[in-house]
């Protein structure tokens, strides 16, 4: 229970989620807080897209009910970035274009956008620092500058939460880094809410601050140092884990086995 | 014969045959960027032969419809199941496509069979691509078609976009893919199953793919996709029609070998640039 006056924005009730007569996670509950920056954490087909597609409302609870709370001004709005390889275009979309897509939600079907639109998704395009490339095709760009444009446009709707699926999936190091920092000063400086799917568990672990650990059987919402410990993941990922610590930083090591 | 004189004859003896296959190529070209973008160019293959089945069973004896609900009703049927099985993950895409396309195909081949041998003969004219005896009420059905769905895709321009950009996020923000795809199968499907009737698949198909391709491999910007698809839709079917007069060819698949020209065109452009 929260007993501050931080407004609660997700609350997941009893819920029961799958696909079909196929049920993927049963009886969780969660809640999610203005402010908050959550990890969606679980191994591969544990469920977390599945938790995510009903967060997002795309996916209709099988049991239970998903609450999302009043937007802060209007209806209560997400800034969804999907997993950038999920996006494969063959037309020759701009940065703008794309960043442009982020204020449709509010414009509704019919209505073209106005000079306050364009004015927007400027002002999102400076937030991520890439103004510069904004009459880029989006097809040409690096994996890095595809997120950015991405979160850009989630930005560009004026989110209420900002909910990212694996950000720095296939990224080299250098570009990692720099998205998580980007993802980071989003949280910390502009006060964003923040949900982030994340299989790799270095970057949630160094980032977040309430962990959603997703298995059916383990389904778990803590802090950091609450759900990552050595025995929760042994029994999630069936293998022995060490947990240390470098530069303030978690280290997660497994040992190998067959997959 | 001069070449204006050639084209002095296509515009006073055959008007429908020249401004109705204009319509028809702009008409499947503006669609097929969708058509091509989305990756679902075979879905225009099947619903063209769905289209010709649908005209093959209006002739059947013991139905014996105007060939135009034939044909309407079976895409807008093959439309609306493609919409909930492209979605499906349970058969992948090409295979349902591949099977309603053989089935369709199969279908037709059996209702001509079965149809008197008088009606047999406009079904294979529509198979050979005989656009040339297009009736003027006809293309004022294509060119009512065109207006509705130009008007319709132009309003919701956007929603068409976004969805076919990026589907997921577009329902997250109000646009429910699942409907917005939908509405724009059925789009497509009303567009294949008149034109289907009257320039034939051959035409109809080309025009879905060709154009689009064409304009993707030139244009740098979204609109640009859309405006020369619907410029290399309405050229080839002046070019292809001259032809086919001056070479006695068939003109609707002179039409689609006049649209392939532009095609080469644009990848040499596309190469060279």
């Amino acid at each position: 229970m929260n007993f501050t006056s931080t407004p609660l924005l997700i609350e997941a009730r009893s819920v029961d989620l799958g696909y079909g007569k196929k049920k993927i996670l049963s009886g969780i509950s969660f809640s999610i807080y203005a402010g908050d920056f959550v990890g969606i954490v679980g191994p591969n087909g544990s469920g977390k897209t599945t938790l995510l597609r009903a967060i997002l409302g795309i996916l209709r609870p099988l049991r239970g009910e998903i609450v999302l709370g009043g937007g802060s001004n209007g209806p209560f709005r997400v800034g969804y970035v999907p997993q950038r390889d999920s996006i494969d275009q063959m037309m020759p979309f701009t940065v703008h274009d794309v960043v442009m897509m982020g204020r449709f939600g509010k414009l509704g079907a019919v209505k073209l956008p106005s000079e306050e639109d364009r004015k927007k998704v400027r002002l999102a395009l400076n937030h991520v620092d890439i103004e510069d490339i904004m009459d880029m095709s989006f097809k040409e760009l690096s994996g890095g500058q595809k997120q950015r444009t991405l979160i850009a446009r989630a930005l560009a709707s004026e989110p209420d939460v900002l909910i990212l699926d694996e950000p720095t999936n296939g990224m080299d190091l250098a570009s990692r880094a720099a998205i998580m920092e980007l993802i980071r000063r989003l949280h910390s400086l502009d006060g964003l809410t923040v949900i982030m799917v994340s299989h790799l568990l270095s970057d949630v672990a160094t980032s977040v601050k309430k962990l959603i650990l997703v298995e059916q059987g383990l389904f778990q919402v803590g802090t950091v140092d609450e759900i990552l410990t050595e025995e929760n993941l042994s029994k999630l990922y069936n293998v022995p884990v060490s947990i240390g610590d470098f530069l303030g930083n978690k280290i997660i090591l497994a040992e190998p086995r067959n997959v | 014969m001069s070449d204006f004189e050639i084209l002095k004859t296509i515009l006073t003896e055959f008007p429908y045959a020249l401004f109705g296959s204009i319509v028809a190529g702009m008409l499947c070209a503006y669609l097929g960027v969708y058509v091509v973008s989305k990756r679902v160019v075979f879905v225009g293959a099947t619903l063209t032969q769905v289209a010709v089945a649908g005209i093959a069973f209006s002739h059947l004896p013991f139905i014996e419809v105007e060939p135009l609900f034939g044909s309407m009703a079976f895409t807008l049927a093959a439309t609306i199941l493609f919409a909930q099985l492209l979605r499906s993950k349970v058969i992948p895409q090409d295979s349902v496509l591949g099977a309603s396309y053989v089935v369709a195909i199969a279908l037709r081949i059996l209702m001509i069979q079965s149809s008197p041998a008088a009606e047999v003969s406009e079904i294979e004219a529509i198979l050979k691509g005989d656009i040339l005896f297009i009736t003027a009420s006809q293309f004022y059905l294509l060119l009512g078609v065109f207006l509705v769905i130009m008007a319709l895709h132009l309003l919701f321009f956007k929603a068409f976009i976004f969805v076919s950009f990026d589907a997921e996020t577009a329902s997250t923000q109000g646009f429910p893919s699942r409907w917005w795809e939908l509405f724009f199968y059925l789009t497509v499907g009303i567009a294949v199953s008149v034109a289907t009737r009257i320039v034939g698949d051959v035409f109809v198909f080309g025009f879905l793919v060709i154009p689009a391709v064409s304009a993707m491999l030139i244009a740098r910007k979204v609109r640009n996709v859309f405006l020369l698809s619907v410029t290399f839709g309405a050229i080839p079917p002046i070019l292809g029609l001259y032809l086919a007069f001056i070479l006695d060819f068939p003109a609707g698949p002179t039409t689609v070998a006049t649209a392939f020209m532009f095609l080469l065109i644009s990848w040499i452009i596309n190469r060279v640039r």
